[in-house]
């Protein structure tokens, strides 16, 4: 196999139809793009559940009495909850929050929003145990037992908030993925009409390699590798693509929330991540298409 | 063997049997429709006889699988009627092709393609575009095409079809040179003048059958 005759003959067969190549790349690299975002999606998902693994805490509220009266815990009712919380099979810690810290914390999460802050008053907010529980399934059973405990307001599980998050997350990753595929399928489709045009413009050559007896590998691989190298160049673009969403809409639209801590932020190593799976697919798509259309469509 | 094709009724090859040995010269000549084209094709495995066999050298073209096919196809070379020339590639460029998509080496390619030239009779002739040449001399870098690889066989589709009676003579002294060297040369044509003068073998096909099948034949009398 003569590398410089295959080479040849891809760069001719690429500029021969060059808008055809040019929305070809197009379309594939906004397919990569998407399926990019996804996977970002999903790697941001995996970071923020191990950010907040380690906070999700189930929060005994304690009653206004106890709140104002009892800040330190040295009384009861407070005491025996304390002991008794502690005394629980699967709980890992409990923190006393005190009124104050409560509201420390609250200033602290909306910051960016002062006139938030000037509202709330600490005695608003309830003093509270943040029980850490070895096994986050386990809360039924802590709620179960300490709803109806004297000294006790409410008993909330943060998680339930986190799942919802997730589920939004979720759901805008397989939006995002489902667009994706239906952008896969257009440029598949693009691809192999590439394809066809490609080998019906160099029919005559084409021919002629036939007869003096080329083996289908030669005829076929100028074609193939047409395919690969714009899909390829697809990925790059997708990657390119990415690393400018990233610095000109992500970066500042997540700022707020990425600075308060609750979103991870997403880093160039993220993308860098990523990229090799794109260029994974984008080969492995528009190899597998070529050879299918090959196969299929054009007698070689 | 015979070749029926779907859309027809009547066979287009009818229990032909055929011998050609090694080195002949043989023109298979008959009116269109008559079986000449797919005669032709079964011999290049471009299709499979219905019933019977066909052998070429050591194949048994039929039953060859089709990554073999290449193999076969490398020792027949081919000329048609209408030259297939590529038009974007010089005279040497369209002949370095042909060996060039079968995977010979660059230095064999600068060494076989001027010789071939030269039994041609176009040397100095390499570097021009096949547009820039008379009918003649495309058939000629056709045929040279065909034959740089050395083929053992050399199949023309009406060769001179295109041409005047003089390059067609010139033509058909060409490929008598190419059996010279021992390439068997089988060859289709409507040409009388030509089949007349050569006096060499001819096969007639007439609606799928041979007719005749003479070793130094003419077109036909009262033709």
């Amino acid at each position: 196999m003569r590398a410089s005759f295959v080479f040849s003959e891809v760069v001719t067969g690429l500029r021969r139809n060059v808008t055809m190549t040019v929305a070809m790349i197009i379309t594939t690299a906004i397919s990569l793009g998407l399926l990019g975002g996804g996977l970002l999606i999903v790697r941001l998902i995996d970071k923020m559940s191990d950010i907040y693994y380690d906070r999700v805490e189930v929060a005994v509220f304690l009653t206004e009495d106890v709140s104002t009266n009892d800040a330190a815990c040295t009384q009861q009712p407070c005491t025996d909850l304390r002991r008794d919380l502690e005394g629980t099979p699967g709980v890992e810690s409990v923190v006393l929050e005190t009124r104050e810290q409560a509201y420390e914390r609250f200033r602290q999460i909306f910051e960016s929003q002062p006139e938030l802050v000037e509202l709330a008053r600490p005695q608003a907010l309830p003093a509270s145990f943040r029980v850490k529980l070895e096994d986050p399934e386990r809360f039924p059973v802590i709620e179960q037992e300490f709803r109806e405990r004297p000294g006790v307001l409410s008993v909330k599980d943060q998680g339930t908030f986190l799942e919802r998050l997730f589920e939004l997350l979720n759901g805008i990753r397989n939006a995002t993925f489902a667009i994706a595929v239906v952008q896969a399928l257009a440029a598949v489709l693009l691809i192999s009409n590439t394809i066809q045009v490609s080998a019906y413009t160099r029919r005559t050559e084409v021919g002629i390699m036939r007869l003096v007896g080329a083996t289908r590998w030669y005829t076929q691989l100028p074609f193939l590798i047409e395919a690969v190298v714009a899909g390829m160049i697809g990925a790059i673009v997708a990657v390119i693509g990415l690393v400018v969403a990233k610095f000109a809409f992500l970066d500042k639209i997540l700022a707020a929330p990425i600075e308060a801590n609750i979103i991870p932020r997403l880093g160039l190593l993220d993308v860098a991540v990523v990229s090799p799976i794109l260029l994974l697919v984008a080969v492995g798509i528009s190899s597998i298409t070529g050879y299918v259309t090959l196969r299929l469509y054009v007698r070689l | 063997m015979s070749k029926v094709y779907k859309t027809s009724t009547r066979p287009a090859l009818d229990r032909v049997s055929v011998e050609v040995d090694k080195g002949e010269f043989v023109f298979l000549i008959g009116p269109s429709g008559s079986g000449k084209s797919t005669f032709l094709r079964l011999l290049l495995r471009e299709d499979v006889p219905t019933r019977g066999n066909v052998f070429v050298h050591d194949w048994n073209v039929a039953k060859l699988p089709r990554r073999k096919v290449p193999q076969l196809r490398q020792r027949i070379g081919c000329v048609f009627q209408d030259f297939r020339l590529l038009a974007n590639k010089t005279v040497a460029e369209n002949i370095a092709f042909a060996l060039e998509v079968i995977g010979k080496p660059a230095h064999t390619i600068r060494k076989v393609v001027p010789e071939v030239l030269e039994l041609v009779g176009l040397e100095g002739k390499a570097d021009r575009m096949p547009h820039e040449l008379s009918g003649g001399e495309q058939q000629r870098v056709a045929i040279a095409r065909a034959f740089v690889n050395r083929p053992l066989l050399l199949m023309a589709d009406e060769p001179t079809g295109n041409l005047d009676p003089d390059t067609s003579q010139d033509i058909m002294l060409l490929l008598e040179r190419i059996n010279r060297t021992g390439t068997t040369v089988l060859m289709a044509t409507h040409d009388h003048s030509i089949v007349d003068s050569m006096r060499r073998r001819v096969v007639e096909l007439n609606l799928g059958q041979v007719i005749r099948d003479e070793s130094r034949g003419v077109y036909g009398v009262g033709r």
